[in-house]
């Protein structure tokens, strides 16, 4: 039993930090929030390079082969770096191909995304924001020998730079998962600005968009038991990703504590600010034990990963914003600016805190999964 | 990273399982008699100072080993050993620092409970600044003179006797002046009387000293050199039985499910009270993210790795879940969670609170207030955290030398 990294997963987290630290500065950052596309081309190539893109994918397609405890280690990271891009989505998306799809469809995508050609991401939710799969509004009719859909999809991270869209909807069998690409007819793109530039949101209208037989993920009716499986996945990588935005927070304000002074002293010495920093430490720590324990359990096919996912995504959900809220109290008015760095680690863990399910919805989850 | 058990340590589990199934008591222990008899049942089972050397009557199990006895010990909610003090921390802390002839005559006697020890170290005017402690020890040529006062002992009622705090120097430093004794309660220069808590227990005495004797080979370690001791004895008490407190917490939660399952509002179960499920499905979560932590730190301890100053973060951790566990705990039962005796069957538990005490919500709920205090408060355990694992300034102190 051992709950510390391995030493390739340590050498993992290191080359991340120090890629990241060289490549995604906050002035990198901060350039992006400014530009209309968001991500850059450059850094992408250079993670497909090293790796990072086919990290849990299948050696046959050009991955590693690697788990989610490798996956979470590298979100975690940018989640302190506050990195924009369509990481998180499109390692998703390619998980679902690898799990459910065709060997035409893993051909066609999976080599593609390790390499850094193509992107992709999932469509989670329509109107009503319900993240469960019996929700799915969007229906798909069968049309000769394809399908049309139609409906509308909300919060889609990263589309506007996706080869690729998951898309769940409604058949007579049952909710089934199609591969749709963007420049299908009768798919238009209403990008969303929200508070955290590093994170592209878009709505969807699929309005009577025609796909082939092939564009269904696997078979028809096997989307439900399929977004269980990946929701339980993107909970845990969000939680991983918030947890480095929250270390960089306590970190930040550590720093910050130990080198401002009021009232000719350091106002680190000041157990209001000390003892607030140690609440934060707390709940970093105990945030890293959940996302790495869930990761685990979902590598590990334990009885309990949907469980420690749920627990994962609830407690860290409340836990990074506590602790980057915070973050800002102990900086003072300086926390407050948008010159200093702060808010873009705020802000990224803010933005995943309602994705893949909130913290009240995965208490429901976790309520429904306890053993009785 | 793995978290599976090896194959070893999961065929330990599996035996220490039967075991206990096997030999738990099935009625509940009164007397004192029972109870050490329950003890050396455990000792002869070979569940007792596991951790400790094997020359001095342990077996130097690792740490895992350890957890897994507690665990199945809380699973099937097993009477804890009599003498949990002096195995915990007496014991440890005269094989650290003791003589050859104080291991002799009582390092047998602590495992065996022939002899059940206290740890006289809180006063009334000491307690978060314990090194203030007024007690004294003078040298009387033959032998040491104790006078003052303790309180907050645990156990004292039934303990024989005492590792002791007192002053012996109050011309240096406050750090400096204090030594470690081993006193021997059953004296006439030593009053025991037991102390009623919140709870309405008496797990806690105070202990007054007048004029009492410890013998000049009872001093532990070197003179002045107590408070070194006491730093190094409170560290036993941290971090090790996370994972046993883990599984009595998740016993309560079933009983709290159960029982919501019983109570009904406005003509449903109370389990389908959506404000409900969100304050279960929220401790649930922090339950099992101590579990996480508690195995986090297992797997340090278990490779050598002391937590150090770490283990106040466990500390702090899991005694404030406990009060926020027993609040959202009778948030949810109402006055039912009150009630101290004659709650309908359905209702009542054998919830125990993190010390294994206690039968009742009620009963849990209060307890939860202790853990905040003792062993360090809270507030102590966040200055801990600040100086030490986060190096953040030292405070300007009244009673610090500059």
């Amino acid at each position: 039993m051992d709950f510390a990294f391995s030493g390739d997963q340590q050498l993992l987290k290191n080359a991340a930090r120090a890629f990241l630290d060289e490549r995604c500065t906050s002035a990198v950052v901060r350039g992006l929030w400014d530009d209309p596309r968001g991500e850059s081309e450059a850094m992408w190539k250079d993670m497909a390079q090293l790796g990072w893109l086919g990290l849990s994918l299948p050696e046959a397609y050009g991955g590693s082969g690697l788990g989610m405890v490798e996956t979470a280690i590298l979100l975690d990271e940018m989640g302190r770096a506050a990195y924009p891009g369509p990481y998180l989505p499109t390692v998703l998306a390619a998980h679902a191909v690898d799990s459910a799809g065709t060997t035409e469809q893993k051909n066609r995508w999976l080599p593609a995304i390790a390499t850094g050609g193509a992107r992709a991401t999932t469509a989670f939710v329509d109107a009503d924001l319900a993240w469960d799969p019996q929700s799915t509004a969007t229906r798909a009719e069968k049309v000769g020998a394809g399908w049309r859909l139609s409906g509308a999809k909300q919060f889609v991270a990263w589309a506007h730079v996706a080869d690729v869209l998951l898309v769940p909807a409604r058949t007579p069998d049952g909710v089934t998962l199609f591969l749709v690409e963007p420049a299908a007819a009768g798919l238009t793109m209403k990008p969303v600005t929200a508070i955290d530039m590093g994170t592209r949101w878009a709505a969807l209208t699929l309005d009577g968009v025609t796909v082939g037989a092939d564009a269904i993920l696997g078979a028809p009716g096997n989307g439900e038991r399929l977004v269980w499986e990946l929701l339980r996945r993107a909970a845990v990588a969000a939680a991983a990703e918030m947890l480095g935005a929250a270390r960089r927070c306590l970190d930040m304000s550590v720093g910050y504590a130990k080198v401002r002074e009021q009232f000719g002293q350091p106002i680190g010495s000041f157990q209001a600010i000390r003892h607030k920093c140690a609440e934060m430490l707390l709940s970093v720590e105990n945030s890293h034990a959940a996302v790495y324990y869930a990761a685990w359990a979902l590598d590990a096919k334990a009885e309990d990963a949907a469980l420690a996912a749920s627990v994962a995504k609830s407690y860290v959900s409340e836990a990074a914003r506590h602790v980057c809220g915070e973050a800002i109290q102990v900086h003072g008015g300086i926390g407050f600016t948008w010159e200093y760095d702060l808010h873009l680690y705020m802000k990224r863990a803010k933005a995943l805190e309602p994705m893949y399910g909130d913290a009240d919805w995965h208490r429901e989850q976790i309520l429904r999964l306890v053993p009785a | 990273m793995d978290l599976r058990y090896s194959p070893d340590d999961l065929a330990f589990r599996d035996a220490t399982r039967r075991w206990f199934e096997a030999n738990v008591p099935t009625t509940e222990l009164k007397t004192l008699g029972e109870r050490r008899e329950w003890h050396r049942t455990l000792f002869d089972g070979g569940f007792v100072g596991m951790g400790w050397p094997r020359e001095y009557g342990g077996q130097d199990a690792r740490a895992l080993r350890q957890a897994i006895v507690a665990d199945e010990m809380a699973r099937v909610n097993a009477p804890p050993t009599i003498n949990g003090l002096g195995i915990g921390i007496v014991g440890p802390t005269i094989i650290h620092h003791g003589t050859e002839a104080q291991k002799q005559r009582y390092l047998k006697k602590i495992l065996a409970a022939d002899e059940l020890w206290c740890q006289l170290y809180s006063e009334p005017n000491a307690g978060s600044d314990l090194a203030s402690l007024r007690t004294r020890a003078e040298d009387k040529g033959d032998h040491f003179e104790v006078n003052g006062q303790k309180i907050w002992t645990s156990y004292g009622a039934i303990s024989d006797w005492g590792l002791l705090l007192a002053r012996t120097d109050t011309s240096v430093a406050k750090h400096r002046g204090i030594s470690c004794f081993l006193i021997n309660i059953h004296q006439p220069g030593v009053d025991v009387r037991p102390l009623k808590q919140v709870t309405g227990n008496q797990e806690f005495c105070e202990v007054f000293m007048t004029g009492a004797r410890v013998e000049k080979s009872d001093l532990v370690g070197r003179l002045g050199q107590g408070w070194e001791i006491a730093q190094t004895t409170l560290s036993y008490e941290r971090g090790g039985n996370s994972l046993a407190r883990v599984t009595r917490y998740t016993s309560a939660f079933h009983e709290l499910v159960k029982a919501t399952r019983a109570l009904r509002r406005a003509g449903r179960p109370l389990i389908d009270d959506p404000l409900v499920r969100a304050k279960l499905g929220r401790i649930y979560a922090e339950l099992e993210v101590q579990r996480y932590a508690a195995l986090r730190v297992l797997s340090a301890l278990d490779k050598g790795e002391g937590p150090g100053a770490a283990s106040s973060i466990t500390k702090l951790s899991y005694s404030e879940f406990e009060k926020r566990y027993f609040e959202l705990a009778l948030e949810i039962l109402g006055p039912y969670g009150q009630v101290t005796a004659g709650l309908p069957e359905q209702l009542s538990t054998r919830v125990s609170a993190s010390s294994g005490h206690g039968e009742t919500w009620a009963y849990a709920y209060l307890w939860s207030r202790a853990g905040t205090i003792y062993s360090g408060s809270s507030e102590i355990q966040k200055n801990v955290i600040g100086e030490r694992v986060l190096g953040l300034p030292k405070e300007t102190r009244a009673d610090r030398v500059k």
